[in-house]
């Protein structure tokens, strides 16, 4: 059960520090240009940060298939990985993955 | 005809709004508690991160961190959408900076050169943002809903890293990008055991440092 104060204090918190991100440029707008190599870095933000919450989620997480050590999870991480590669769907993505993984659970 | 062009886009939201809605419940948190997270952080990646973090009762500073760098993508879309609404007014600018998503920013990059003039590119956008709140909030009450009583066979949990991957998938554009992705990967597992949680944070900067040296020498070669 989370407590609620605490609860509260990180959403607000949260909420605080998103809207400034978000608003960050937008409020100065027409006011400043922004150094070409900063634009360059913020589109390797989703690269840095994504794969950090990804991957441990997945390798640490204790699965159930013995022949595969546990570790069903990563191995259909890495074929989600190749069926995103071609299909950019997040819906196909995901559906791709959870019948993946509800098959080898099964077996 | 922003609202009808982040259609297709949308169709992918619905199982991310759905986790989201199903991890709140997860936690045992009431509906007006996910509801007002929902609205105020209005951000599913960081939000997902966060839930989790607050359940094993991580330090304040650690789920505050770690959702604003997950939410560091959005200076991107920020410096993005400046150029539209430097003439726009505090309302404008307010309801777009609030309501800045990877499905709008998506939606906008992809119409850019059918809109011809900055009041033209804000009603765009605003269309856009209205779809996907209506959608997002729509499918975390499902997801809020359902989760309470979704059969653990189906591991729904497990979509969370899933539309993680649909997200990154489509910023993995050069070498460099790819080579920072493999780089945070690996670290990420070496950094996993850091004393509280704060391994995602660690190998976030580092990563960042990564990419920046990879600009640094793209630029020393152009």
């Amino acid at each position: 059960m989370i407590n609620e104060n605490y609860f509260l204090i990180n959403v607000a918190l949260l909420t605080v520090g998103t809207i400034i991100i978000r608003g960050s440029f937008i409020s100065l707008a027409g006011k400043m240009t922004i150094n070409h190599k900063v634009k360059d870095l913020f589109t390797y933000i989703p690269a840095a940060i994504l794969p950090a919450i990804i991957i441990p989620a997945t390798f640490y997480h204790q699965g159930q298939v013995e022949f595969l050590a546990g570790k069903e999870r990563f191995i259909i991480l890495l074929a989600s990985f190749l069926f995103a590669y071609f299909v950019r769907n997040t819906l196909a993505i995901i559906s791709f993955g959870l019948i993946l993984l509800y098959l080898i659970s099964s077996i | 005809m922003g609202f009808r062009s982040i259609l297709p886009i949308i169709s992918g939201i619905i199982p991310f709004g759905a986790v989201m809605g199903s991890a709140f419940a997860e936690a045992k948190l009431s509906f007006w508690q996910s509801m007002l997270m929902n609205t105020a952080v209005y951000a599913g990646a960081a939000q997902l991160a966060t839930v989790d973090l607050m359940k094993v009762n991580a330090a304040m500073f650690v789920v505050v961190a770690t959702g604003l760098i997950i939410n560091l993508r959005f200076l991107l879309y920020s410096a993005a959408m400046s150029p539209y609404l430097k003439d726009s007014s505090f309302t404008v600018k307010f309801l777009t900076a609030f309501t800045l998503t990877d499905q709008s920013y998506a939606a906008m990059s992809a119409n850019h050169d059918k809109i011809k003039t900055n009041a033209e590119a804000t009603q765009f956008y605003l269309g856009t943002a209205l779809c996907m709140v209506l959608t997002w909030h729509g499918s975390v009450i499902a997801g809020y809903a359902f989760g309470n009583f979704a059969p653990e066979a189906l591991n729904l949990d497990y979509a969370i890293p899933l539309s993680f991957v649909a997200l990154l998938m489509p910023t993995l554009k050069t070498n460099g990008h790819r080579a920072v992705a493999l780089f945070s990967s690996v670290i990420s597992l070496l950094f996993y055991g850091f004393p509280l949680k704060t391994g995602m944070i660690v190998t976030a900067l580092i990563s960042i440092a990564l990419a920046w040296m990879i600009i640094q020498k793209k630029n020393l070669h152009d």
